[in-house]
Formats: structure tokens, sequence, C-alpha cells
């Protein structure tokens, strides 16, 4: 079977094999063994991922041919294991499938000789001296490296990490803007409700005032309605957001065919959120209360 | 002198929750032209039920209301609504002005929905603020006038559309005794100048100063009759 | 009259009527901002890949645009291919790479060789542009070949380049490419001198990028590359999407081995990358409309209750449904309207700052915005939010309009 050149095919080669591996397991003497100081078998062994074995009808054992361009010699491959993608948020809205092959046979099929696009590092800790951390160890190997190369550079894995995730960190100020936009807003609301909520039993409050209820035990008559049925729908709310969240979740897990989860309800969350609802419910209904036991009773009548 | 109002054989019945509540029963009531009639009797007797039949707010569950020899059961909502704002003032006992609008605007609202020019309704609701005694207190809203005030703005409002008949529930409720005779003045002298005026009032000074009164009780008309003195001497 | 009493009534109670227009304004404004949101992308992305009026991007096959570091081979015939094609009028080979700068604070940079006549990658802002007679192929001397003449060409920069290499134009670099790690030496190099500072419309700002000429940096990259192209832009004669269309297929047929794409096919594949910020703009958008819907319907429905006896009076005296209808429709249009004015200008700013925001996402071409104000934005946000208010008074209104006059001067008279 020809892998058609328009779908995309990406091969990337690989050290180690990262993610995991589902479907049978390959026999013991898999093509995709590491294969230094032996003869490579006639048929290479590759690994793909799940969403092209699923698309293509390949699983373990399918043959298929690879080229590196779409007019290139192809050459025929073996799936030896399928794996699923990690759940990588840089990688959701990419459509190419990946493919992974042994380093030298990538190599080998783009005529790359002896080219890598990085190498990983991991920096031997048995060698570690008494009172050194093994981020000054870390630091220590940069510098050599950097020290010595040319036409490369050598970085710490955490800082690649920060510059990857920058578009993380933009979608997450971007839905804080958003989440800042909607508090508001509810918060507009929330107070707006009170307020006639309120202002609907101006004579009831009037009465009670007449009679000699002190404005203290009012407000804190109302803040206290008026927290309660925050907390209320507070609970609500957590509710409604868990199940979109659930849905969200569903959705595009579907739509991007990734493990992934898009939206997150922690406890911390849920605190946050019933806090500030809890919060705002009774500073509308405490500014509510107020605006109106200032105003002398009579006035609260009508007269 | 001929019947503006005409109650032939009228009942009202109410239903509250599963039980029905006889607010009127069989009640037969004429009402001349110039007529100054109170309906009196005690609370929950059928006065204001009987109100708002005469003014075409309700109507009676049998018999006939007619008003300007119309029978208002056979008005439809649009009509019946048409028909008290060219023909019918309200009075009410809780004066029911419009906060937000000045004294002058209350009287003129029942003109601008009959269709008035501005600058004639202005002159009209002006002409009616002197009459009542208020021309100085065009532009207060009812939150800056007293009670008595409040009530002779609504008095003037129900003047608005020169209307043949004028219908009070409890007109004095709210006001104290010497301010609910400067109204009952006010009336009286309404009365002298040609309007049908029709009171419902519990206040044996209202009674005093209608020419004829008819008590209800009930749901029933227990005495009616003309007074032999009228007025409130 | 009516007119008047709607007024009065949303002027009687100032806090309240001051909080619905705040609350209507904010969901306006995001209204607003999801409607931008929604169709700036698209409208910003066209615009970016129409600058210079290229309709048409050939790239390898199966790829879009600089998407991998796939290139076209025979590049060279495939350029004449379509040169010689009747309704394109104009073809821009590109061809990018990472190139070296020794020596230099700047190690390597981002390079693009172009052909300056037809060249539609940049503005020039500042200094000079690059020789429009550039050759597109230099004749290096093999892979040996370690300095190609002593000749120095030109160059155009982006500002970034300038301030990461501490050079100003005017200013002679050293590029090259091809290192070899063990030897310590690189394969090529040129002296090339900053002619100009230019805006680069594809390449992100944080990016330092610089722009020789097609045929120089093919000769630095090597054999390799002596007839390829990253990238191949066309123009097609007439800008109507039938033309450009039947010149993708014509493209498709003549050169299968590459993939044609036209500004609507690279649109409609960004936005299905992009299509999260469409869904979340749907979203909040529905929700801000249901908002707006529900602070004017409860407003009007508490506002009606307070007011019963009022009301019921005024179809006593005779006033008609309708005009109570229309009186309390009013007020809710009226709130509508000030809220969404409120809310439009609220939403301008609040675009201006959620743009900054996304603005910062790694990669981006420094024209592309998220929120791209337009008039049609506006005024479907404007329409959506009036209907809403409209709406949302419909039920009150109504409830008023057809109160039972005498039930409820009855509870009033007990009340």
């Amino acid at each position: 079977m020809i892998v058609r050149p328009h779908l995309c095919v990406r091969l990337i080669a690989l050290l180690l094999c990262a993610g995991r591996t589902v479907g049978a397991q390959p026999p013991a003497d898999s093509s995709l063994a590491m294969s230094f100081g032996r003869r490579p078998p006639d048929v290479r062994g590759v690994a793909v991922d799940a969403r092209m074995a699923a698309d293509l009808a390949l699983g373990i054992g399918s043959t298929f041919r690879l080229s590196s361009t779409p007019d290139g010699l192809p050459e025929t491959v073996v799936v030896a294991a399928i794996f699923e993608p990690r759940a990588d948020p840089a990688e959701i809205s990419r459509t190419a499938y990946r493919v992974r092959l042994h380093l030298d046979h990538l190599q080998q099929l783009t005529g790359s000789v002896d080219r890598v696009d990085r190498f990983a590092l991991r920096v031997n800790s048995a060698n570690r001296q008494a009172g050194i951390g093994s981020a000054a160890l870390v630091d220590s190997a940069i510098a050599r490296v950097n020290h010595v190369a040319f036409g490369f550079r050598a970085y710490r894995s955490s800082d690649i990490a920060v510059q990857s995730s920058r578009t993380f960190l933009v979608v997450e100020r971007f839905h804080r803007a958003i989440g800042v936009i909607t508090v508001v807003a509810s918060a507009v609301f929330l107070l707006c409700l009170l307020l006639l909520t309120v202002e609907e039993r101006r004579r009831q409050i009037a009465a009670l005032r007449l009679m000699g209820i002190s404005s203290t035990t009012i407000i804190r008559g109302i803040v206290f309605e008026a927290a309660l049925v925050s907390l209320l729908g507070s609970l609500i709310g957590v509710g409604i957001g868990w199940t979109a969240s659930a849905l969200v979740n569903w959705h595009y897990q579907a739509v991007y065919r990734t493990p992934l989860a898009f939206a997150l309800i922690t406890p911390g969350i849920v605190a946050f959120a019933a806090g500030l609802s809890l919060c705002l419910g009774t500073l509308a209904g405490a500014i509510a209360a107020w605006r109106l036991v200032r105003q002398p009773p009579l006035q609260l009548l009508g007269r | 002198m001929t019947a503006i109002i005409e109650c032939q054989n009228v009942s009202r019945t109410y239903q509250v929750g599963s039980s029905k509540v006889e607010a009127l029963r069989n009640v037969t009531l004429s009402v001349e032209r110039g007529a100054f009639l109170a309906i009196t009797g005690p609370s929950g007797g059928g006065k204001s039920t009987l109100l708002h039949l005469l003014g075409a707010v309700d109507s009676p569950s049998a018999g006939r209301v007619l008003i300007n020899g119309r029978d208002t059961s056979e008005m439809s909502e649009a009509e019946s609504t048409r028909f008290r704002l060219n023909n019918i003032g309200f009075v009410f006992q809780r004066f029911y002005l419009m906060q937000t609008l000045t004294a002058s605007e209350n009287i003129e609202l029942p003109m601008s929905e009959a269709g008035v020019g501005k600058k004639e309704r202005r002159a009209r609701a002006m002409e009616l603020l002197q009459y009542v005694g208020l021309a100085g207190r065009a532009s207060h809203r009812p939150a800056q006038l007293s009670g008595g005030e409040q009530q002779r703005v609504a008095v003037a409002r129900a003047l608005a559309n020169n209307p043949s008949l004028i219908l009070a529930d409890e007109p004095t409720g709210e006001l104290d005794e010497s301010t609910g005779l400067d109204l009952l003045e006010l009336f009286s002298r309404l009365n002298r100048d040609g309007a049908t005026l029709v009171f419902v009032s519990h206040d044996p000074l209202v009674a005093r100063a209608a020419r004829e009164v008819v008590a209800l009780r009930n749901g029933q008309i227990s005495s009616s009759g003309a007074k032999a003195t009228s007025g409130l001497t | 009259m009516r007119a008047s009493l709607s007024f009065a009534t949303l002027r009687h109670h100032p806090a309240r009527t001051l909080l619905a227009i705040a609350g209507i304004a904010v969901a306006a404004a995001l209204l607003l901002d999801m409607v931008m949101l929604a169709t700036g992308m698209t409208d910003s992305f066209r615009s970016l890949l129409l600058v210079r009026g290229y309709q048409l991007r050939v790239a390898p096959k199966g790829t879009l645009p600089f998407d991998s570091e796939a290139t076209i081979e025979g590049a060279d015939r495939i350029v004449a291919t379509l040169r010689s094609m009747n309704n394109i009028v104009a073809v821009s080979p590109v061809l990018g790479a990472s190139i070296t700068l020794p020596d230099n604070p700047l190690s390597s940079t981002f390079a693009i060789g172009i052909e300056p006549r037809v060249q539609g990658d940049y503005a020039v802002e500042s200094g000079a542009d690059l020789d429009p007679g550039a050759p597109l192929r230099v004749h290096a001397q093999g892979l040996s070949t370690r300095s190609l003449g002593s000749q120095v060409i030109s160059a155009v920069v982006s500002s970034r380049f300038l301030e990461r290499s501490r050079h100003a134009i005017g200013d002679t670099i050293t590029i090259a490419a091809g290192i070899d790690a063990q030897l310590r030496e690189v394969r090529t190099s040129r002296r090339v001198v900053i002619r100009g500072v230019a805006r680069f419309h594809y390449v992100p700002d944080e990016t330092p990028v610089m722009a020789i000429s097609l045929g120089e940096l093919r000769a630095l990259l090597g054999n390799n590359y002596r007839d390829r192209v990253s990238l191949v832009m066309a123009q097609v004669a007439t800008n109507d999407s039938t033309s450009v269309e039947s010149a993708r297929l014509q493209i498709a047929e003549a050169i299968p081995k590459v993939t044609a794409i036209s500004t609507e096919t690279a649109i409609r594949q960004v936005e299905e990358r992009l299509s999260y910020f469409r869904q979340l703009a749907f979203v909040l958008g529905a929700i801000s409309l249901s908002m707006g819907f529900l602070l004017v319907s409860t407003i009007l429905a508490m506002s009606v209750n307070e007011r019963r006896g009022e009301i019921a009076v005024m179809r006593a005296i005779g006033v008609q449904r309708t005009s109570v209808l229309g009186m309390v429709m009013l007020e809710s249009v009226s709130l509508a309207a000030v809220g969404t004015v409120t809310g439009m200008l609220l939403g301008v700013l609040t675009a201006r700052w959620l743009n900054t925001i996304l603005g910062d996402f790694p990669g981006l071409p420094p024209s592309f915005e998220f929120f791209v104000w337009s008039a049609t934005a506006t005024a479907r946000s404007m329409a959506l939010l009036l209907v809403a208010g409209v709406l949302a008074g419909i039920i009150p209104a109504w409830n008023a309009a057809s109160m039972p006059v005498v039930h409820a001067l009855r509870e009033e008279a007990v009340g």
C-alpha cells in the first residue's frame, strides 16, 4: 500500500520510544528493536499513530510504502507498533499523521546521513559531587557544550518548555480576561437584581422600621438572605460548570481525537468561583439594603 | 330627567379558590343625569364591585348595565376602555397619580390617550387645576403634594375628557376630616355645575354630601332614596 | 405623552436604570467583541494574504506554505510554467532557510530568497530595497567554495534583526551556511550590506529575518538548493473567485507534484486550526445576548409588578392595552438602545485590550489581528441586542397590558 503524499506523512526520528504503544505486543525479534551493530532487516518496522492506523485501516503487521518526497523512491515498511499520541496541547490542531522510525532508517530514507534535528541529554547524577545540586550540574553541562559548540547550542529543557508553552500562556491570559469581563457583567447583573428584590419590599422594611427594628438588624437579615441565595446559586453554577466542562471535553476530544483534557474543574476553582459569587452576592445585598434603610420609613411608604 | 345609568337585575359572582363569592345579587338601580348618589354600606357589602360595574371596568355575571343607553356587557375590552376614556371619570381612594409625572401631566394623560393635541391639553389641564384650586402646583410631582392636593389632582384628571359620569371609590378614605370636607365641597360644586356623581363610601360625611343614598349590604340594596336635605349643611 | 411616561419611569429609578444600562453595556461589549472575533480573524488573514495581490500559493505537495521544511524541486521549470499561463500575471518564488552569522551576537537568522521585482513578502520602511535586477541563479564553484567571490550582496532586514545583531543600515556583515562541526568551518559564506529595513508581512515581529536575492540564497545553501524553492506565489489576472479557482485547478493539473492553495482555501484551513476561537465567540456571544435579554426582562417584570396599581388605574381611566404595551416596550427598547450604544464604545476598548493579549501568540505575523472592527460587525451586534431588548420586553409588557383591572385594583385597595 502506498501512502499518498497528500496525507502529510511526517517522518520523525527517535532515539528512544516515547509515548504509549497500543495494540498487539510486537514479537520478541521486533523489527522496531534497537539495531545498532546488527544488519537491519529487509523490511523495516515503523510505529504509526493511532489516528493514522484507524484512518488507513492499518494494524500490526500491515505494510505500506513510505518516501520522503511525493515523487521519491518509496520503500516498503511494516507496522510494528501503534502508539497513542501524547496529550500535547501544541499538537492538537495538527492534522498531520505521526510515524516513528529508527534514526538510521529515517536518515537513510531522507538522504540526511549523519544529521539530526537535536539531541536530548541527561546529566549523569552518579557523578554528582557532594553539595552540588542537579541544577548546577545541568548549567555546567550546558556551558561546556556551548563552549565547544559550532553551529548548535544547548538549552535547558525547561527553558524550551517555557518558550513552547507561550501559546498556552497567551490563551490563559485571554481566558482570564474573558473571565474578568463576565465577572463584571455578572456583578452588575446581580447588583441590579438584588436592588430590585430589596426595593420590592420597601413597605415591609418601612413597617419594620416603624415597629422599632433597627437598621442593623434589617441589613443583617437582607445580607443573610442575599448570601443564602448566592450560595445556592453558586452550587447550581458549579453543577452547570461541571456539566459544561464535561461537554467541552467530550466535544473537543472527539474533534481533535486526543485524550487531552480541555477544561478542568479542580477544588481550587470551585472554591474560587463559589467564594467570588458569595462575596459579590453578599456585597450586592448589603448595598441594596443600605440604600433602603437610610431612607426615612415614611418616605419608603410614599408619604 | 333621563337615566344615565341603568342596572337591571345585576349580579356578580367571583370564583375564589374552590368557592364562589356572590358579591352582588339582583341589584336594580337607576341613576339620573345630574344626580349625586352615594352608595354606602359595611365593608364587603359589594360597594366597590357595583362601582366597577357602573364604570364598565367589570362585566356582570347576570343582568345588564346600561350607561348612556349602551350595554356594557356587549362591549369588547377595547370598546369598554374607549368608553371609559370618553364618558367616565374615576377617582380612587389612593389617588393613583403617576408618581413620575407632574400634576399637569397627570391631568393630561387621559387627554393624550384621547388624541387631544399638546397645546390644547396643556391649556385644559391648567384650566382644571385652576378649577380645583391648584393653579400654582402644575409642575409639582405627587410626592410634593399633600394628600388632599393629590386627590384634587385626581379629580381634575377625572374631569379631563369632559365625562358624563364621575365615579369615586372612597375618595375621602385617605384624607383627614377637614380635607375630606374640602373635597366634598369640590364635588358638590361639580354636581351643581352639572356633573353626575356616584360615590362609594362608608364615610357618613360623604353620605351627607350626596343628594341620594343607596345602602348596600351583603350584595343587595337594603335601602335607597333621596335625602330630605342635600349637601354638607 | 406615552414616551414621557416611559422615560419618566426610567428616570424615577436612576440607580436601577443605570445599573441596567451598565449590565446591558457589558453584555453588548462582549457580544461585539465576539462578533469581531468570529469575523476578524478571517478578514485579517485575508488582508494579510492579499496584501501584495497574490491570490494563489504553490507549496510542496500536501503542505501549507512554510508549514514544514519541505521544498519544491524543479522550481525554475514550475515558475516558467506558471508564467506561461494566460491568466497569471505575476509569479514570485520564495525560498526560506536558516543561515548563520559567524561572530555575531545573533548566531543565526531566518533568511528568505526572493526576486525583488515581484516579491510579495515585505514592504521597505527605511533605507533602500534590493536591486531589482538580482540574478535568479548565481554560479557557485562547487561545494568546497568558502566564499562566493568578493562582491558584497545586498540585504533587507527586519528591525528585530538589527536590534539583535547590533547593526544598522549600511553595515556589512558575513552570512554563512553549511556548518561542518568537526572542522569548525562553514561551507559557504558571503559578505552582505544591509540596504534597508522592512516590515515582513508573514514573519512574526520577534523573529529576526533577512531578505536577499533568490539566486544568492541558493548559492549560499549549496547545490541541493540550486533549483528549489519553498513556495511560489501567483497572481491571477482577474480577482474574482471563479477565475482564481480556475487557475488553481489549472495548476493542479499541470503540476501534480505541488499543492496550489487559493486564499479561500488557506483561510478555511486556518479557520479550522483557529476554530476554537470561533466556537468560543459563538458561545460567549450567545451567553451575553442571553444576559442582556434576562436583565431587561427581569427589570421590566419587576417594574411592572411595582406599578400594578398605576397600570390598573391607567386601564381604568381609559388607556388602551396597546398604549400600555407600547409604554412598557418603549422602556425596554430605551434600556436596550442606550445600553447597546454604550456597549459598542466599551466593546471597541475591550477588543483592543483582548487583541493585545492575543497578539502575543508566538509565530503570528505582525499585521494579523484577532479583533477587527467593522461597521457590519457593529451593526450586527446592535441589531441582535435591540431585537433581544424588544423580545425581552414583550412578556412583561403583555402582562402589564393584560392585567385584570378589577383584580389589581382590589389588591391595591387591600394592600
